[in-house]
């Protein structure tokens, strides 16, 4: 598989990074960090040009971002609205808003680069729970600059290497972005065991 | 451990479901990783032979042959109008991609003893 990225690569240039870019961030599972390094050794190489590289993978992650945080607001929003009718799902909507309201652009910025498998997702959920968008774009085009940076950087440095980066890099990706969740669990559950406790300290 | 499981089953049942599920893919990912790493420690892998993927430019970068030389050892134009991979040049001219590839090796071996010859 990795030999048809590569061969893509060559074939479409900047364009394929860009579409990519554009869909992997609307949780498409395809392999943009490897087209990012690719593009960044054909740039060492002499085949493609550095900024239509860079251009195409930070358009189409700022793009697709932008898409996935509409269609949180616009389809997510109203969604959300109508499930929490009762008192007890409002409490916990209006929870994860202060959440959101509080952390949402760290949030943002982080899972655009060092947690990139779960950007698409914050960006679904950044939209639903209405965190506003100049403050949702500034944090993602950060971290988009920085994600971008990175992959076609080490693309271009390590040119020569470039199958053997992408798989270190893939996998320790995935384990960041798999600890980041069990993280976020352990939290959650932290924060459910000292709920109990509470109730347990006030009934009888 | 088990008495610790049940009680945060039981305070926060789908956290814990997806606590579970996200420290296997964490092991997983953690196995993948150290399993590369070892693979690409040895010298042996790092050598990256002539694929049909790479474009004539990139197997001069990685076999640090001048970007010239290997245009012209495939009878190229210096600048040939886009990237074009050794796959496509070889369907192009109807010939297999070793063909190209034997080509580029003769033309990194043939540079390698010139450059070797030319040190004091």
């Amino acid at each position: 598989m990795t030999d048809t990225i590569f061969a893509l690569v060559t074939s479409w240039g900047a364009l394929v990074i860009f579409a990519s870019s554009f869909l992997s961030c609307l949780a498409l599972p395809i392999p943009t960090s490897l087209m990012m390094l690719s593009g960044g050794a054909f740039v060492a190489a002499g085949d493609l040009a550095l900024w239509q590289v860079i251009a195409g993978a930070w358009g189409g992650a700022v793009l697709g971002d932008q898409t996935g945080y509409l269609i949180g607001r616009h389809g997510g929003a109203p969604l959300v609205e109508r499930i929490a009718r009762t008192p007890a799902r409002r409490a916990v909507l209006n929870r994860a808003r202060g959440l959101v309201d509080k952390r949402g652009g760290l949030g943002v910025f982080l899972s655009t680069w060092l947690f990139a498998p779960l950007g698409p997702w914050v960006n679904f959920i950044a939209g639903t729970t209405g965190l506003g968008w100049l403050r949702f774009t500034l944090w993602d085009v950060l971290g988009e600059t920085i994600w971008v940076t990175i992959y076609v950087g080490l693309g271009y440095g390590f040119a020569s290497q470039i199958e053997a980066v992408s798989d270190i890099l893939g996998n320790a990706v995935g384990l960041l972005a798999g600890l980041a969740v069990a993280a976020a669990m352990a939290i959650w559950i932290r924060g459910a065991l000292k709920a109990q406790k509470a109730r347990r300290a006030v009934e009888p | 451990m088990f008495a610790f499981l049940t009680r945060i089953w039981q305070a926060a049942p789908v956290a814990t479901v997806i606590l579970g599920g996200a420290l296997m893919v964490s092991l997983f990912f953690a196995v993948r990783l150290v399993a590369f790493w070892i693979y690409w420690a040895d010298p042996a892998h790092r050598d990256q032979a002539i694929e049909p993927w790479m474009t004539p430019g990139y197997v001069a970068h990685s076999w640090g042959l001048p970007r010239e030389i290997a245009f012209e050892a495939l009878d190229l134009p210096p600048a040939p109008g886009g990237p074009r991979s050794l796959q496509e040049l070889a369907a192009e001219r109807g010939v297999s991609v070793d063909v190209l590839a034997a080509d580029l090796q003769a033309a990194i071996d043939a540079f390698r003893a010139t450059r070797g010859d030319a040190r004091p």
